[in-house]
């Protein structure tokens, strides 16, 4: 990026000496370990980040579950007719996929402003760039099992349809592959939208779209047969699945797994690429 | 040991949203502040620190100097590892604790304790020290029951008290300051006082920006000037402090 030519190569050898050269790599690792060993600051921030916003108010982060469950109940009810489906099939697949999805993509949202929203944060104290990414997965992880609650009463009242059963423990793993894909993804969309303000608004706008095409209010079943394969592709269909089956009682299917692998695999790519190569500068962005 | 070098290290700042070069040449004119210039990719960068190279090492107490924007936060901010050097190298060897905008990162929505266990935990300890140390913090502060209410109810005194108690409550080896003595009335400037000499002697090597030249006198023994992002003079405190005002 900026000319080098100043620095001979006499200067280079002589500083090698007396320095330790730690490489980016080097330096990146180091970032990802001490973020891990340093959970109490990700920990503390996340569950800040909820007690702010709700400082005053007497419900506190269960105002969020509450809207949640509005939106949902109505929607189930009304959206049951307007697809012509057993309400007791479509209810509890809408629910637990609409918890799914506001898992989902309130992360995507909230990674991209990951370091520029901390921005002054970032400029008073040293911390590992990866605490921020970490402080955001786990805010809204801790925002999911709040709005979980929303399950029991369906639990309740379609139990012929949802079942409470050990497919119930596959959320666990679910989640950590969602976490997992979130640090991965998280980096690099933190950095992206620290550098490229107008990215997060493009990334924005793509998010509200994927709620459309995916499926969430509506089952890949509804499309025809040669169809389906645009829902069964939809990368946000099998993260959902990790959510929403254990949920109700299933499993998520082969493919879902597959595509999960897959996305995993280039997320864990893209982030090796970008973060190392370019972590020094995130601080320069903001 | 507390070592530090820096090694003709560069700080290059680019801005992005300053496009027009009819920009640039006024920045260029202004005498305070970095060399401007622009890089490969047309990019306006900003030098904010040009080729600095010295060594601190056990028992500096270095007071930095310089006009407004001649890369005093900057070159602390180096050495608190907030900024990595755009060229050059940069070896810091011990625990570095800055003190650079402290009252910045008080919540005013939280209480004057939950505060307290915030920066302790963002300085690396766990709950049971910050509760070995919060009585102290406490006693420092001189805010008695104000402690337990929101720090929006606080006046711009209270919360440089409170900011000060809690930063000051971590003995690092490096100590990074920037400007620390700001408001507060006479009573708690002592306390301060006596709390920030105690905290000098404890750590092996003092960074501290101010503009005061008393306090430079008082607290140390080596001065740095910086001009335009440049070391202009480094060396003794007497020396440094008449370069500064004859330039001005």
């Amino acid at each position: 990026m900026l000319n080098e030519s100043t620095l001979s190569v006499t200067d280079i050898t002589e500083t090698a000496i007396c320095f330790s050269n730690k490489s980016q790599t080097r330096l990146a690792w180091e970032d990802l370990k001490e973020g891990l060993v340093r959970w109490r600051v990700w920990y503390m921030l996340a569950y800040q980040d909820i007690k702010l916003r709700y400082r005053r108010s007497f419900l506190g982060p269960f105002w969020l579950t509450i809207s949640m469950a509005i939106t949902v109940y109505s929607m189930g009810y009304l959206y049951s007719y307007l697809f012509h489906m057993n309400i007791h099939d479509y209810f509890p697949y809408l629910v637990a996929g609409m918890l799914g999805w506001s898992l989902v993509s309130t992360t995507i949202t909230d990674l991209i402003e990951a370091f520029s929203y901390p921005e002054a944060m970032l400029k008073q104290i040293k911390l590992p760039y990866s605490i921020y990414v970490h402080r955001v997965v786990t805010r809204n992880i801790i925002i999911f099992f709040h709005n979980i609650l929303i399950m029991a009463p369906i639990l309740i009242i379609f139990h012929q349809v949802a079942k409470l059963n050990a497919c119930f423990l596959l959320l666990f793993p679910g989640l950590l592959i969602i976490y997992f894909n979130a640090l991965c993804y998280g980096l690099v969309f933190s950095m992206i939208g620290a550098r490229y303000r107008d990215i997060s608004q493009i990334i924005k706008s793509l998010v509200q779209v994927a709620f459309f095409i995916t499926p969430i209010m509506w089952t890949p079943e509804i499309l025809p047969p040669s169809k389906r394969f645009i829902a069964y592709l939809n990368p946000f269909y099998s993260f959902i699945e990790l959510v929403r089956q254990p949920l109700i009682g299933h499993t998520p299917t082969t493919l879902n797994i597959i595509v999960v692998a897959v996305i995993t695999i280039i997320g864990i790519v893209a982030s090796y690429f970008v973060f190392p190569a370019r972590r020094s500068r995130i601080i320069y962005w903001l | 040991m507390a070592r530090i070098d820096l090694r003709s290290v560069h700080i290059e700042f680019p801005i992005y949203n300053v496009k027009s070069r009819s920009i640039k040449n006024k920045f260029m004119k202004m005498a305070t502040g970095g060399r401007i210039v622009k890089d490969a990719n047309q990019h306006i960068v900003v030098n904010a620190l040009n080729d600095i190279s010295i060594s601190f090492s056990h028992g500096d107490q270095i007071g930095l100097i310089g006009h407004n924007g001649s890369g005093k936060s900057t070159l602390l901010r180096l050495l608190s590892r907030i900024y990595e050097p755009t060229r050059g190298h940069v070896n810091i060897e011990g625990t570095v604790s800055a003190m650079l905008d402290i009252v910045q990162g008080v919540e005013a929505e939280f209480t004057g304790y939950e505060n307290i266990y915030i920066r302790g935990i963002l300085a690396g300890l766990t709950h049971k020290q910050i509760k070995a140390q919060v009585d102290e913090i406490c006693e420092l502060t001189g805010l008695g029951d104000y402690l337990a209410m929101p720090v929006r109810t606080y006046s711009s005194g209270m919360k440089v008290r409170l900011a000060f108690a809690i930063s000051t409550c971590i003995n690092p080896e490096i100590l990074l300051i920037d400007e620390v003595f700001g408001a507060g009335d006479a009573d708690f400037m002592t306390r301060a006082r006596n709390k920030m000499i105690s905290l000098l002697q404890q750590s092996s090597i003092v960074v501290m920006a101010s503009h005061s030249d008393e306090l430079i006198r008082e607290f140390c023994n080596k001065a740095l000037l910086l001009e335009g992002g440049q070391v202009k003079y480094f060396g003794s405190v007497n020396e440094a402090l008449d370069r500064y005002h004859t330039t001005r």
